[in-house]
């Protein structure tokens, strides 16, 4: 059984398809933590290659933890972090709100401006957690796997996030 | 609402894990609207696109160049193997599946077997083809000259000429196959031979010659053909016919240069001797040898 799924991976086929799945939200998260793409995508980059590599020791039901670590592991010498940049949906926003009032979309677009920056203002730890929430739609266990800690940890994290960012909006006002 | 006791109440609100009792308290709260506007708005942040494409090239691609891949090593050399083990199978494929050629020049007599341990004294200037695939239950073979075989017992041994066919069970027997001149002699068993729509069975000691127009049938003494132990015989044969087994057997050139040579001559010759050979048939045919060079032997009227 484990020998099968151990040559399960190492199929290309298998490999390609485990990588579609995972490459996005691993990278992402790496963006999330370090604001640097270009060090997310090498830190991605390196952590599959390793899998690919160490392919025939990994069975297919490790492998995503398996990858999480290394790419942990890679994180761990790397220092943070630059701004996080990130950029609201142009589509799927305004399309059913054509006809509201130019006050409330100069609110809305103050609000997104400081949402932002509030974001941009969290501690690593927070900031990671809640936007693997909030962009990549990870439930909170899974967010726990990737970051090697409890799912009560993960609600500690999302619950200060909340906090924090609500205060420096409201602090803008 | 104070935070310490909430136990993450805002992280399940925000998974939606909250009771609707806990969330209509929730939403009569004055921090409700911004935390709504921020769960609302921050779900439609969107991090910098990135090539997942490229960055799964680069990861495959990179297997490749690391010296810890063994598989393209192993069938490198595999495919050399492979093609070693083709070439052979070829060779053999075709050594034994096509023709094999035995070819007696002028001048030269040679002595083979065949898979079977069939022996075969092939005469000057003579050619067989056969193939040595499947040899035992397909012995057949094409001659174009003359030859003595020794056939080995087995099946059906099948000898083809330009002029006829020989069939026989496994005896020896002599098959010459010249111009339009056809014998076969046999030294031992029965031999089938077919002529154009002619079939005659021989037995030991006989021998048949056939032409356009001319049959014949003789009885023999000899048990083995006369050409193999260097000595040439005709039966009832003309002038050219004798040169040209002359030029065969010597590998020279013997022009004549007379007209009235219809007379057929019957005899032995030596294959050893070319002298005494022109000789016999100068003296015979009332001719002479009037120059010889470089193997080229001028014959003219007496």
């Amino acid at each position: 059984m484990e020998n099968t799924d151990s040559n399960g991976i190492c199929e290309e086929l298998v490999f390609s398809g485990f990588f579609k799945a995972n490459v996005k939200s691993l990278r992402n998260y790496l963006y999330f933590k370090f604001g640097n793409e270009e060090k997310a995508n090498d830190i991605t980059q390196d952590s599959f290659i390793k899998l690919w590599e160490n392919c025939k020791s990994v069975p297919l039901e490790k492998a995503k933890s398996y990858l999480y670590t290394i790419a942990n592991n890679a994180s761990l010498n790397e220092i943070a972090h630059n701004k996080v940049v990130l950029k609201y949906a142009q589509n799927n926003v305004n399309k059913d709100r054509t006809n509201l009032s130019p006050e409330f979309l100069i609110e809305e677009e103050e609000f997104k401006h400081k949402l932002e920056k509030a974001i941009a203002k969290l501690t690593e730890a927070q900031r990671t957690a809640f936007l693997l929430h909030r962009i990549e739609g990870k439930k909170y266990h899974e967010i726990a796997v990737m970051l090697d800690i409890s799912v009560k940890a993960v609600e500690k994290r999302i619950h200060g996030a909340l906090i924090t960012l609500r205060s420096e909006i409201e602090q803008f006002r | 609402m104070s935070t310490k006791e909430e136990n993450y109440e805002l992280a399940k609100w925000l998974a939606g894990e909250m009771t609707e009792k806990e969330l209509s308290a929730f939403q009569q709260t004055p921090e409700y609207a911004t935390y709504a506007k921020i769960a609302e708005y921050s779900s439609q942040l969107e991090a910098p696109v990135f090539d997942a494409d490229s960055l799964y090239q680069k990861t495959i691609s990179h297997k490749k160049a690391t010296p810890k891949v063994i598989p393209l090593y192993q069938s490198k050399w595999m495919k050399i193997a492979a093609v070693f083990v083709v070439l052979l199978g070829l060779t053999f494929f075709f050594r034994t599946t096509f023709t094999t050629t035995e070819l007696a020049e002028n001048g030269k007599k040679i002595s083979f077997s065949l898979p079977d341990n069939s022996q075969i004294v092939l005469n000057s200037g003579s050619e067989i083809h056969y193939k040595k695939w499947n040899w035992d239950s397909n012995r057949k073979l094409d001659l174009d000259g003359e030859a003595y075989f020794k056939v080995a017992h087995g099946k059906k041994f099948e000898v083809n000429t330009k002029l006829g066919k020989v069939t026989v069970l496994g005896t020896q027997f002599d098959v010459k196959s010249r111009n339009n001149r056809f014998d076969v002699t046999c030294y031992e068993g029965r031999v089938k031979v077919q002529y154009k729509d002619t079939q005659v069975i021989i037995t030991k000691g006989t021998s048949v010659s056939f032409d356009a127009d001319f049959f014949e049938r003789q009885r023999i003494t000899n048990t083995k053909p006369e050409w193999t132990s260097n000595q040439i015989i005709f039966r009832k044969e003309n002038l050219k016919t004798i040169m040209e087994e002359l030029e065969r057997q010597y590998d020279c050139e013997i022009v004549l240069n007379s007209e009235k040579n219809t007379q057929l001559f019957t005899g032995t010759l030596p294959s050893d001797n070319i002298k005494t050979a022109l000789e016999i048939i100068t003296s015979t045919f009332h001719l002479k040898i009037s120059n010889f060079e470089n193997q080229k032997y001028i014959l003219e009227d007496f």
